[in-house]
């Protein structure tokens, strides 16, 4: 079995004084894909932002590849293989090369060139409109943007929060499409998303509810246990 | 006549410009109001009558070391109050309140340490005789604050546009959310941003003494006033809109100081609230705003 890349225990946190987080955690394997399935306000977007350092847990414990993240900054987090897509996930004023140069921050020039002329020729949409801000794409193209920002770091793992907000199914399945060849290169990816879709990439999953993790096991367990597949595929199964 | 106040108006507004770009720079990567900005301009001020007065040095010297020691000054300013500003819920309100006592501080400290009296500096420290452009006779050292202006105003476009700290700045102000989950150091951005801002006003201050006629520590909210309506014509939040902003300001008070002399003082209240009214995101506003 692949070496745990996160792991996250106990982690409690909150707004203020307004506690959204009860006890979370999760892990991710090197390489694997765990989507992280809950409704709107379940607290997954939160647990992300203290996975990734943007928020401080007021209780548990984050690691990556073994070491203790939990008081680690996000950039310090982002030089240690982790990069996140929030939900915006790019620079709308900014153009899209400004977009993915700004990614590779933390990569020296001489690996970055090479780095974005790949991302280019597979992402063909933006390659061609490298001045255009990043404003004037469509949704789906944004994302195809965000994607390529977070990947212009060489992460070991991508974190995404939501990754079809706003998006047409269409779109989503292009979305789908391009994380499954990122997939299949070995990274690692923490998926958090109310959209079922998402599971046809997915290892493992974690739902959430109420700030908890509920059930954590394979999409085919998933799809097992009744009660959970009501709530989350419907009545009328898949 | 109209010309002779069309042509000063642009030396002016190119000096406004200086004046508000710094205020403009910190608001847009922070979105805090620095309401002591127009006391670094003063201290800026204080700082070229003493280099020359006790070493002889020639304003553009003394440009070059307050540049270099205000931009680090701000370093630790914007350590100690920033960050605390703004983890907290309204962060503009309470940076109007806290710089407005700091504001309120430099100018007492400056008035007790170096008393109230007004100080200028001598125009032939810029040049002797006018300048003579296409027929118009210009002061030299208006013409020389413009330049240097100017100069500044390009190095703020070559550090924003042509460097990579630059390229992050311009990512803090178009989201500072985004900035920090892409695993920017913001703080860092941030305050060196700080630096420059108050630099550049420190660097105004240095030339006020040749185109406002003197300093003294009580200059600074008269300053504010006028950088903020530069800088809200301009539009908030945008540097490079600073230049409109700053244009449209000096030509306006040229041409009331031709015309309408008696209502010159009360331009940038006029601009202000006519901006404010008629289009409060500026005139450069959506298309350019955030970067």
């Amino acid at each position: 079995m692949a070496e745990v890349l996160l792991a996250a225990q106990g982690i409690e946190a909150g707004y203020g004084k307004v506690q959204v987080l009860w006890r979370a955690g999760l892990d991710v394997r090197a390489g694997e894909t765990v989507v992280l399935l809950g409704a709107n306000g379940a607290g997954k977007s939160t647990l992300l932002r203290v996975l990734v350092g943007l928020m401080p847990a007021w209780a548990g414990q984050v690691s990556l590849a073994g070491e203790d993240i939990t008081a680690l900054r996000t950039d310090r987090r982002v030089r240690r293989g982790m990069a996140y897509m929030s939900e915006l996930g790019v620079f709308p004023g900014l153009s899209i090369d400004e977009n993915i140069r700004i990614g590779g921050q933390f990569v020296p020039r001489a690996v970055l060139g090479p780095r974005m002329t790949e991302l280019y020729e597979t992402f063909p949409d933006l390659a061609g409109r490298k001045r255009a801000l990043a404003g004037s794409l469509s949704g789906g193209q944004r994302k195809m943007l965000g994607i390529a920002k977070a990947l212009a770091a060489g992460p070991r793992m991508l974190v995404m929060d939501e990754p079809s907000a706003g998006l047409s199914p269409l779109f989503v399945s292009q979305v789908i499409a391009v994380l499954g060849r990122f997939r299949q290169s070995g990274l690692a990816l923490l998926i958090a998303e109310q959209n079922v879709a998402f599971l046809d990439l997915a290892d493992r999953v974690f739902t959430m509810e109420g700030g908890r993790i509920g059930f954590a096991g394979t999409v085919e367990a998933l799809h097992a246990d009744d009660a959970l597949h009501r709530a989350y595929f419907g009545l009328g199964g898949e | 006549m109209l010309v002779g106040a069309l042509f000063a108006g642009l030396v002016f507004g190119l000096y406004f410009t200086l004046v508000g770009l710094g205020l403009n720079l910190v608001f847009g990567v922070m979105r805090i109001v620095n309401l002591a900005h127009g006391d670094f301009l003063m201290l800026g001020g204080f700082a070229a009558y003493g280099l020359f007065s006790a070493f002889g040095l020639p304003p553009l010297a003394s440009a070059l070391i307050v540049l270099v020691v205000f931009t680090l000054l701000g370093l630790p300013i914007y350590y100690l109050v920033v960050p605390r500003l703004l983890a907290a819920r309204d962060s503009e309100m309470l940076s109007i309140i806290l710089f407005f006592g700091m504001s309120q501080m430099i100018e007492a400290i400056t008035t007790i340490a170096f008393g109230a009296t007004e100080r200028s500096l001598p125009g032939r420290l810029l040049g002797v005789g006018p300048v003579i452009l296409l027929g118009q006779r210009l002061p030299s050292s208006w013409v020389y604050s413009a330049v240097v202006s100017a100069v500044a105003v390009v190095g703020v476009y070559l550090y924003l546009y042509r460097t990579r700290l630059g390229t992050l700045t311009r990512a803090v102000m178009v989201s500072r959310d985004e900035a920090l989950a892409t695993g920017i150091d913001v703080h860092r951005v941030s305050a060196i941003a700080f630096g420059i801002g108050i630099a550049l006003a420190g660097i105004a201050g240095v030339f006020a003494p040749f185109m406002l006629g003197s300093v003294t520590p009580a200059i600074g909210a008269g300053i504010n006033i006028a950088a903020f309506a530069v800088i809200v014509v301009g539009t908030l939040g945008n540097p490079l809109g600073t230049v409109l902003g700053g244009i449209i300001y000096g030509v306006s008070l040229m041409l009331m100081q031709t015309y309408l002399s008696s209502w010159a003082n009360i331009l940038p209240n006029l601009l202000l609230i006519a901006v404010l009214l008629i289009r409060p995101e500026g005139l450069l506003g959506r298309q350019v705003r955030r970067a």
